[in-house]
């Protein structure tokens, strides 16, 4: 018998499982608020009281006389689990009635509303009404907790995963509880607030509206919210992310939780850094200096009162669809370009691009001529690798502790643009090395797609600046203007991560499918929409289509041949190069 | 205050000059029991206290060679022996008389322990507010390490042990045993979950026994007399139930509230209740009869009137319905106290000390407090007593839904109270009467 | 400058030997300070963090559990009294000892005169109930106290 028996379903467990998770297998919701499977086992909330026993080998099942945590309670086998007995259904019951007891019932001003465990497990497992016929405890709000975060007191549970949290992933120990017994509560040190580069995950694991990102405070109403799996782009530990936005507008990145990637947690840069997407600098729209352009989008700025939201085909301002005479002319321009001078051309390939991105630029260029030039664009690399948990003393923790990593290079995917580009050419040559001493570069197709920030500083250096003076052709394809699209000849607006499919590739061979989550603003397109019409590939921009053919052209990226990589994403099989 | 018919043991020597020296124990024969077990060996020390039958004084009654044979034999690095002296139960007091009056007896106990169970530092966790036991403590302790009684090559055998006093700070869950560990490690005294048990991982992530003072004081005696002298007194086990461990030996009663003479006396296991207010605590004060008793501490519960036959040993209360022997403090309440104001003392003392740690406790203790102070400002429904019964309920009485048993000595008094006296709290209800006692400050 | 003095630090550094982590030392460090400054401020919650390598937060953490101490918000005055207000002592008149003692004072539990003299605390069973009613002044124990002779013990 390897199995544990939920309800009379028989599941097969894990060797480290407890019975949350072995009820989980078996499609039976244990509620709980204070075990997570990052964290320490305290057992406190009580919520996941159960009745356990043992199924012996003659079949007889001997109940045991206690109710038991299920939480701290390992998945042995021929365990025997039941969730439904009138003793547990008392105890939830109660349980619920004494979280409630003091508690504001404030949800109507309450963000949690909607993604709220007290919520849900009222509704599923409680009572309907309170027999509280005393004064409740009143507490204060307090908004000196973080600069990201307020504490919204009345409503804690005191589950303390958010102590446990700063204690044992970060390390930097701001979160405490205060006071004793029914009085306790949570709060910092007076001066010492919980500012650390991990902060947001707090509000993440908070499971009522206790703890609150200050960002996102009374913004909008999660119900509104549509979410979408994907992976953030700020640096190339790729930790796998929801987007939640509603009519085009991001509200807030969530993590999600991927054994393969990350864990459970994203760093504050990812979790707030994303705003650049949202920015009136993007580029809305492709111009061409020879062609006209005017009427673009791309000239427009937003008119007063215009919210970001309404980026997309704005009623009242005419937006003409450039792209189809932009495409027409960069297509041209660049065969002409590469057939007189193949050597001379070379198109410089973003670490923020996507797999499948960099692909199609590359086989459709080497398809006009195998001696055109493929250099890997700038990596921005932004001070260490941050390891948490830190030590008291602010000292970082030796590899086999670390449990989370904000790593320097902030780009997502230089990995899998090299793995394209030693594909095609042998080896990657960056550009920083290929413009040193004299080059004879006179074509350029650049990609760019960095956010826009005060931490990164443009990708555009004065080497590549001096680099393309006297260019007889350059294009820009960018989400962003910058000094080198202000004197290019064409412009093609290009999307955020949030706005186009692909896949990156993260520091460890992890690939990982990102979705759009939104529409790109005004008419800037998704890049492999782009790529595919400059290309003349038939049919519309297919990820799973695109995977499937790179899998079995380039061996290091073989993995990709299913298509579909799932929500986790797929392993590569071998590293390759700046990582083997 | 003895016993005439009952030869003292651990109170022997309470009130001699200068009990409380080195010189004077030793004068008396003191650390001969002590000498007795370094020439044993350990294993043979824990086989003689099980085969005692010694149980627990803290209040959990556990036995206690059983508990020490459950920590690892053969490890390396430290194993720990913490004593409970955080005495904090109401009614209790028995542990504070033992260390004021005769240390020694009580240190003996705990080297032999140490001894037994290999551990290689002891902590002895103190409550504050026992300023004379530490003051006292500390120079016995000092008198011992002058005396080659602790520290290196205790008395030539090769074995090390060092004693630490630590004192705590008011809190009464630090009287239990991994909330104890907790406040000894300098954190919050939240009670730890089990598994892992202390034996297995206790203070600072080592092996750990947690023993009490009084039951260190016995195993002196069981070493110096024997383990058979040790079983000839108290109830033996009941033959027939392979579950009863037996209650031996001398024990401590402590005796307060509504009785001519509270104080100490020191009886075999189950002398009963109306003998130890009737005879040893001069009776019931001012004429009065009981209306209820406190077998061993608030979190017991409590014995009706009729009930005060019952043998206080640590099967006798919980056949009436209590939670068990406990401390064995006895506390007398008279037929003119309303058990209004009693089950709301308990229900606040609970409040106050509850650790905040498991929702239901958390909770119910403070809620069950503010039911009863509406009850007792004349706005009580009759509902409010089922209501503080299915709080009693889902605190401690289900087993299982709380970390600790703080909660289920929470639950008992309520338990009991609206078993025993139902018709009291009704009554009450109805009269819509205010208590006459000062509600000062609830539970904070 | 230091809130601790050289030698409270190391008096605290003393204890070193007799645990093995730092953070055991917690409770003697945080009794050194209040013993001598009538509370613990938050400058030297710091000061011991420091000594112990733990964060500021954990000391306040493990202060604010214990009823003993007191923050920097409302220290002690020069002498302490406790009352207990348990059961044994409430059968005996505890509480009515404690009301008597806040009117005469006029102050609640809790508080210091207004003179920084004498703070009236409650307090749960003080292991003296052989005694009842009785008191703890500082950490020592009275037995069969009186309004009376508790003015009597605390002003004498």
């Amino acid at each position: 018998m390897s199995s544990v028996f939920v309800n009379d379903i028989e599941v097969e467990v894990g060797p480290k499982d407890n019975l949350i998770q072995a009820a989980r297998a078996a499609g039976v919701e244990i509620p709980h608020y204070c075990w997570h499977e990052a964290l320490s086992v305290v057992a406190s909330c009580r919520m996941c009281l159960i009745e356990v026993g043992e199924k012996k080998s003659d079949g007889t099942i001997v109940m045991g006389p206690k109710l038991v945590p299920a939480c701290q309670t390992p998945a042995k086998p021929g365990t025997v689990v039941k969730t439904e007995t009138p003793k547990v259904k008392t105890a939830q019951q109660m349980t619920l009635e004494f979280l409630l007891l003091n508690h504001p019932l404030d949800c109507s001003i309450c963000d949690q509303a909607g993604e709220c465990y007290l919520q849900d497990y009222t509704y599923k497992f409680g009572k309907a009404q309170s027999r509280l016929n005393e004064p409740k405890v009143q507490r204060l709000d307090k908004y000196h907790i973080g600069e990201q975060i307020a504490l919204f007191t009345d409503r804690c549970v005191m589950c303390t995963r958010c102590v446990r949290f700063t204690r044992e992933i970060s390390g930097t120990s701001e979160l405490q509880v205060v006071a004793r017994g029914s009085v306790e509560e949570i709060d910092v040190f007076p001066s010492k607030p919980c500012n650390n580069k991990l902060a947001g995950n707090v509000v993440d694991l908070c499971p009522v509206g206790a703890l609150c990102s200050k960002d996102f405070l009374y913004k909008k109403r999660v119900w509104w919210l549509k979410s979408q799996k994907s992976v953030c782009a700020g640096c190339s530990t790729g930790c796998s992310v929801e987007v939640d936005q509603n009519e085009d507008y991001v509200y807030r990145l969530r993590p999600r939780a991927n054994p393969l990637a990350q864990g459970h947690f994203m760093c504050d840069e990812g979790r707030f850094g994303f705003k650049y997407v949202q920015s009136d600098q993007r580029l809305m729209g492709p111009t061409s200096k020879t062609i006209s352009t005017s009427g673009t989008a791309a000239s427009a700025v937003l008119k007063n009162g215009e919210t970001v939201g309404k980026l997309f085909q704005p009623a009242d301002l005419a937006v003409v669809d450039h792209w189809p005479s932009v495409i027409k002319e960069t297509r041209e321009r660049i065969r002409q370009a590469i057939v007189s001078n193949p050597s001379g051309f070379a198109a410089v390939l973003s670490p923020m691009m996507s797999v499948e991105e960099a692909y199609l630029l590359a086989s459709y260029l080497k398809s006009i001529d195998r001696n055109v030039k493929l250099l890997l664009g700038p990596i921005p690399i932004v001070g260490e690798n941050d390891c948490y948990p830190k030590g008291v003393d602010g000292s970082s923790p030796s590899v086999e502790k670390t449990k989370f990593t904000i790593r320097a290079e902030k780009c997502p995917n230089r990995f899998g643009i090299e793995a394209v580009l030693t594909h095609f050419q042998g080896s990657v040559v960056a550009i920083e090395d290929a413009i040193r001493g004299n080059h004879n570069i006179q074509s350029w197709y650049f990609v760019g797609g960095y956010p826009l920030s005060d931490e990164v500083a443009t990708w555009v250096t004065p080497a590549i600046e001096k680099a393309t003076v006297g260019a007889s052709l350059l294009i820009v394809h960018d989400i962003f203007p910058s000094s080198l699209s202000m004197k290019a000849d064409i412009v093609l607006a290009g999307a955020a991560f949030t706005e186009r499919d692909g896949t990156f590739v993260n520091h460890r061979g992890l690939a990982q499918g990102f979705k759009a989550a939104t529409r790109p603003p005004k008419t800037a397109r998704a890049d492999g929409r782009i790529l595919s019409e400059l290309s003349e590939r038939r049919g519309l921009f297919n990820v799973e289509g695109i995977r499937k053919e790179i899998g079995d052209k380039i061996q290091s990226l073989e993995s990709l041949s299913i298509g579909d990589i799932g929500i986790h994403g797929v392993e590569l099989r071998e590293p390759v190069g700046a990582y083997s | 205050m003895t016993n005439t018919e009952f030869e003292p043991i651990l109170l022997a020597r309470i009130n001699k000059p200068d009990s409380a020296s080195l010189a004077s124990y030793q004068a008396d024969g003191g650390y001969s029991g002590l000498r007795k077990a370094l020439d044993m060996t350990q294993a043979q020390v824990i086989e003689l206290v099980k085969a005692s039958g010694l149980r627990g004084r803290g209040g959990a009654g556990f036995p206690t060679g059983m508990k020490w044979s459950f920590l690892p034999q053969n490890i390396t690095g430290p194993i720990y022996m913490c004593i409970n002296g955080d005495e904090s139960e109401p009614g209790t007091f028995n542990n504070r008389i033992l260390i004021e009056e005769d240390p020694h007896q009580v240190l003996e106990g705990i080297v032999i322990g140490c001894y037994a169970t290999k551990a290689t530092t002891a902590y002895f966790y103190l409550r504050y507010e026992y300023g004379k036991c530490y003051r006292t403590l500390q120079k016995a302790v000092d008198e011992m390490y002058a005396a080659g009684l602790l520290g290196k090559n205790i008395l030539g055998s090769g074995y090390n042990l060092d004693i630490h006093l630590h004192r705590g700070a008011c809190a009464y869950i630090c009287g239990e045993e991994t909330g104890l560990i907790e406040s000894l490690e300098g954190k919050r005294a939240w009670p730890r979950i089990k598994p892992p048990f202390p034996a297995v991982e206790g203070a600072f992530r080592r092996p750990t026994v947690v023993n009490n003072v009084e039951t260190m004081a016995c195993v002196t005696h069981i070493v110096n007399r024997g383990a058979e002298w040790f079983q000839s007194m108290g109830i033996p086990k009941d033959p027939n139930n392979p579950r009863d461990a037996g209650s031996y030996g001398p024990k401590l009663y402590c005796i307060s509230g509504h009785v001519n003479k509270p104080g100490l006396v020191e009886l075999p296991l189950g002398v009963t209740a109306r003998e130890l207010i009737d005879k040893h605590a001069g009776g019931v004060w001012k004429g009065r009869k009981a209306k209820a008793v406190v077998p061993g501490g608030i979190s017991m519960g409590f014995m009706s009137a009729s009930e005060l036959d019952t043998p206080l040993d640590f099967a006798g209360p919980g056949r009436v319905g209590c939670l068990g022997l406990g401390t064995a403090a006895v506390i007398v309440i008279d037929d003119h106290t309303s058990m209004v104001d009693v089950l709301y003392n308990a229900c606040r003392f609970f409040a106050h000390e509850s650790c905040g740690q498991c929702t239901p406790c958390r909770e119910g203790t403070a809620w069950s407090t503010k039911i009863l102070e509406r009850i007792r400002s004349g706005n009580g429904k009759l509902s409010d007593i089922d209501l503080l019964l299915e709080i009693s309920s889902s605190i401690g009485t289900i087993p299982g839904t709380t970390i600790c048993g703080l909660a289920d000595g929470a639950a008992w008094p309520i338990k009991n109270a609206i078993a025993k006296f139902r018709g009291e709290l009704e009554d009450y209800i109805r009269s819509g009467r205010k208590s006459e006692a000062p509600i000062l400050v609830g539970a904070h | 400058m230091s809130e601790l003095s050289e030698e409270m630090k190391a008096k605290i550094r003393e204890h070193f030997g007799h645990y093995p982590t730092k953070q055991a030392i917690t409770l003697p460090a945080l009794h050194m300070v209040q013993d001598a400054k009538r509370c613990v401020s938050n400058k030297a919650m710091e000061e011991i963090a420091e000594i112990l390598e733990l964060a500021p937060s954990q000391i306040h953490d493990t202060l604010s559990f214990y009823g003993y101490f007191r923050t920097e918000e409302s220290p002690l005055g020069e002498k302490r009294v406790w009352i207990c207000r348990s059961l044994p002592c409430m059968l005996r008149g505890g509480e009515e000892l404690l009301a008597e003692l806040c009117e005469r004072w006029g102050i609640k539990p809790g508080e210091t005169t207004p003179d920084g003299k004498l703070t009236l605390e409650l307090a749960e069973c003080l292991g003296a109930c052989d005694g009842a009613p009785c008191m703890l002044l500082g950490d020592e124990l009275s037995l069969r106290m009186t309004a009376d002779s508790v003015e009597e013990l605390v002003r004498g």
